[in-house]
């Protein structure tokens, strides 16, 4: 049952130490106000000396909003792009110099994401990438089958990719990710887009997989805070190319639980207030609003529970009314909230 | 008001398709596609014209060959131009689904994405022509164009360019990728049938009806009298200016009226198999 | 190693089959793909016709017609393939496999070349029989291994092809697009190449066609005296070319991979 190769049971699943990868984008930038842009290609930081360890038999979760760099920092795990610097090491293997070996433990699945080619059908589909990994014909149609069942696409075996759902055509994109029981499974937001309940089956694999293959490692991203707090047994939190936490859910729970948490909605609020030093003992504040409500839901952390009077009258005072005010058990999102100075849900203008 | 919405969709396609011929490169790079391929091509029928008679360039023969030859390039183009679209807003950006629901008229839709196909065609046929008259003894002399007749016929076999234009995205729209040869398949037919670069009384007795009712075996007959004063083909030297182009007329006329009818045949048959968004690589 | 090379066969016969099957279940392409090549090429013939030209012209034409179906599968559906799977994702999920870049593209090629064959047959025999051509029958043995030498050499381009256009993708289509009329011309397709001016001819020789279309037109066709150089010169010239290619391609790939990863555009689209 040992999926470590011998002699590397005390390698790291996942080894990536000082990683940086910069993009530089040569087109000349056009400035929107008609200013002179300086000469030279503009530099966009997608990933800023991250280090990470992940152990085998872990499921580890990258959890950031759009743009954080969590796509590339997979992509670098997975082989498809190289680091500007730093070394990474994945199932033992430096992701650099030693592709080929990564590659025979590794898979990936991005959500979201159409593969395979029209004309086939899924049975066929499946089959063709076993192919690349090697596999008998006879074992590896089994295995599809096997699959096919569990993901409850038995029935659509036969039909041609091209016909399928998006839902339909991820799972199958799922299924083409165990093919080479990898060691080492990225999963870059494999539930996007889908339903509830299609989501839920995916998760519940994931999980049950790993009970059923100790050593097996799953690195995740996502911006689904609950997949997170569900699935992962540690979260790092990135955002801007950075690591700015990463624990357990619990223990990043436990950085704000010494925290008062406050929820509130208010009606009639047209802009939010500046916030810097405003309120003294509120160290975080987002506002999140509900164009369709006319509501804004804004989410406070504060020192302790006198801090949040001083807020509430002012919002008050602008014409605010407050419809709802609750003191809650931190989740994740306040952790987020937190540690990166700004909800989930809110826009990053720097 | 539904013209005005119809005159939109045609700019609005015919300045997308000008971004798309125009924006993949540098001027200076745009203007060597625009030469070499058509010039290239026309060098392949010299050399045989060559081979064979001995490095010969006068006479009638490769006059009315280099300049059939010329002109045809429209016919290749605007074919392969229009039922690309298909093909590229489809499978590659994503967007004929979203075309089938913005513009009015997918017709004038596909018809504007060919007007940047006829302008760049347009410089490729001057360069070769003028290559040929400075470089192949192609006896060609501006004063003596009858410009009048020459934009007349011009005018209506660009019509019959578009009416096959239509034809071939018609096809693509149930087709698959590798459709995407077919449009130079078909332009390769009717450079057999349309006697484009030989009398069309070298062609064997049953062909010669069949090209005798396409509208291009007019045009390209047509365009030489304007150029050069006299055809090519001797069993069309009894039909006269007039004549040709009335039938011109009345084919390409013809041609466009089953072209827009075998589209929307196309069209029901895409929308019923659900083939509209299809993406077929393989 | 016998798991490696086990492992690149399969995702050969892999990537063969999806195209062999594609073919089969989109039988649209039958008519076009063998009739229409055939009459596009005839407008060649009826002009070697009218200027009363030898022969062996007809053979001459319909010989390049039929290497065009190769040439083109090269080009259209393998060099620039690696760009189209790139745009639909697919090459990510290539690219994460432990196998061979080059296995991946030999699919490819094997798959297509089964619709190219049958394009390139059509072409030949049906034309050669509606136009009464004329064959050396002691050369067609000869000819056949040529064409076959001719192929490999050409796949070996293809597969240099592969990874500029993985590479440059839209440009590197562009430039495809650019090079098909010219090189018509310079391989002679449809003339001997021996019309064309020496040096040219000798530098069209890099495209393997160019000597294997000579060579094949002089051992298959009785009275060829235009040939360019002596064909068995011609066939050790095409053998060379062919360990040429598949070394380039070989380095070319792995070169010009490395480059687009450290460059980020094995996986940006739509550029
Ligand atoms: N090939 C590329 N060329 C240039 N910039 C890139 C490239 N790939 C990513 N970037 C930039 O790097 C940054 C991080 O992108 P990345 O795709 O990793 O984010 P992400 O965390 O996956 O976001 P999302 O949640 O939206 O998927 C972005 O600013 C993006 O624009
Ligand atoms: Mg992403």
């Amino acid at each position: 049952m040992n999926a470590i190769p011998d002699g590397r049971a005390r390698e790291a699943a996942v080894l990536a130490q000082g990683v940086s990868r910069w993009f530089t984008d040569t087109r000349r930038q056009r400035h929107q106000d008609g200013s002179d842009a300086p000469a030279g290609p503009r530099r966009v930081v997608a990933l800023d000396r991250v280090s990470l360890e992940v152990q085998p038999g872990e499921l580890f979760g990258l959890l950031g909003p759009n743009g954080a760099g969590k796509s590339t920092l997979i992509k670098i795990l997975s082989t498809l792009l190289l680091p500007s610097e730093g070394t990474v090491r994945v199932a033992g293997y430096d992701v650099v110099r030693q592709a080929h070996q990564v590659r025979r433990r590794i898979n990936m699945v991005s959500g979201g994401e159409t593969v395979g080619y029209g004309i086939l059908t899924v049975r066929e589909t499946l089959w063709m990438f076993s192919q690349f990994y090697g596999l008998a014909n006879g074992p590896a149609l089994k295995m599809i089958d096997e699959y096919l069942e569990t993901f409850g696409l038995a029935d659509n075996a036969h039909t041609r990719v091209n016909k399928l759902s998006t839902g339909m055509r991820q799972k199958m994109n799922f299924i083409r990710g165990l093919l080479n029981d990898p060691d080492v499974l990225f999963l870059d937001e494999p539930t996007l887009g889908l339903d509830v309940q299609t989501a839920r089956i995916i998760r519940d694999f994931i999980r049950d997989w790993m009970r059923r293959r100790p050593g097996r490692t799953v690195l995740l991203t996502t911006h689904y805070m609950a997949e997170a707090e569900e699935l992962c047994d540690r979260i790092a939190i990135i955002d801007r190319g950075r690591i700015l936490a990463c624990d357990t859910p619990d223990g990043l729970k436990r950085r704000v639980q010494s925290h008062s948490v406050f929820r509130i909605e208010a009606a009639r609020l047209d802009a939010p207030p500046e916030a810097d030093g405003r309120w003294p003992g509120i160290e975080r504040i987002s506002w999140e609003p509900h164009p369709a409500t006319g509501r804004t839901r804004i989410t406070v952390i504060a020192a302790d529970d006198a801090a949040v009077t001083p807020l509430l009258a002012d919002l008050r005072e602008r014409g605010a009314d407050i419809i709802h005010l609750s003191k809650v058990e931190p989740t994740l999102e306040d952790v987020f909230l937190q540690v990166v100075g700004r909800g989930l849900g809110e826009h990053s203008g720097a | 008001m539904a013209v005005r919405m119809r005159l939109r969709a045609f700019r609005l396609a015919a300045w997308l398709g000008w971004q798309m011929e125009s924006n993949w490169t540098d001027p200076w790079l745009f203007a060597v596609y625009s030469i070499i391929k058509p010039v290239s091509s026309a060098l392949i029928l010299v050399v045989m014209y060559y081979v064979v008679t001995g490095g010969q360039t006068q006479g009638d023969l490769f006059a009315g060959l280099y300049v059939g030859n010329a002109f045809f390039m429209y016919v290749g183009q605007l074919m392969f131009g229009m039922s690309w679209v298909v093909m590229e807003d489809r499978e590659f950006f994503r967007t004929f689904k979203y075309m089938y629901l913005a513009a009015p008229s997918i017709y004038w839709y596909l018809t504007g994405r060919a007007v940047a196909k006829f302008l760049v065609t347009s410089l490729a046929v001057a360069v070769v022509l003028g290559f040929g008259t400075a470089f192949l003894d192609l006896p060609l002399a501006l004063g003596a164009v009858r410009w009048g007749y020459l934009a007349a016929v011009l005018a209506l076999g660009i019509l019959a360019c578009v009416a096959f234009g239509l034809l071939m995205a018609g096809i693509m729209v149930i087709s698959a990728r590798h459709g995407q040869g077919y449009a130079e398949s078909f332009a390769g037919v009717l450079y057999l049938l349309c006697g484009v670069v030989f009398p069309l009384d070298v062609l064997p007795a049953p062909l010669q009806p069949v090209g005798r009712a396409i509208p291009f075996t007019y045009w390209i007959e047509g365009v030489r009298r304007a150029l050069m004063g006299r055809g090519m083909s001797p069993s069309l030297a009894g039909v006269d200016d007039g004549a040709i182009l009335a039938i011109l007329l009345l084919s390409s006329l013809a041609t466009l009226a089953v072209a827009v009818l075998f589209y929307a045949w196309m069209e029901r048959i895409a929308r019923d198999r659900g083939l509209i968004d299809q993406v077929t690589e393989h | 190693m016998l798991e490696e090379l086990e492992r690149n066969l399969r995702a050969v016969r892999a990537r063969a089959y999806v195209r062999v099957v594609g073919t089969f279940r989109e039988l649209s392409w039958v008519a076009f793909e063998i009739a229409m090549p055939l009459l596009s090429v005839g407008a060649y013939v009826f002009l070697y016709r009218a200027l009363g030209a030898p022969e062996r012209y007809i053979g001459y034409v319909l010989l390049g017609g039929a290497m065009t179906a190769y040439w083109l599968n090269v080009l259209w559906s393998m060099a620039s393939q690696f760009y189209w799977e790139k745009q639909s994702g697919q090459l990510e999920i290539f690219f994460i496999t432990p196998v061979s870049r080059m296995s991946i593209l030999a699919g490819m090629a094997a798959g297509g070349m089964f619709m190219s064959t049958a394009r390139a047959l059509g072409t030949l025999v049906l034309g050669s029989w509606l136009f009464g051509v004329q064959y050396r029958m002691e050369g067609i043995w000869a000819g056949l291994g040529i064409f076959l030498l001719t192929l490999a050499a050409l796949y070996g381009l293809g597969m240099v092809g592969a990874s500029l256009f993985m590479m440059y993708g839209r440009e590197a289509w562009h430039t495809a697009n650019l090079l098909q009329e010219p090189i018509y011309l310079l391989s002679g397709f449809y003339f001997p190449v021996r019309a064309l001016p020496r040096w040219l001819a000798a530098a069209a020789g890099i495209i393997p066609i160019t000597l294997g279309l000579d060579a094949i037109r002089q051992v298959v066709f009785p009275g060829a005296v235009d040939g360019l150089l002596d064909p068995g010169l011609e066939a050790a010239l095409l053998a060379v070319s062919c360990a040429a290619y598949f070394v380039l391609a070989h380095a070319a790939l792995r070169k010009l991979e490395d480059l687009a990863k450290r460059e980020g555009r094995l996986t940006l689209r739509w550029q």
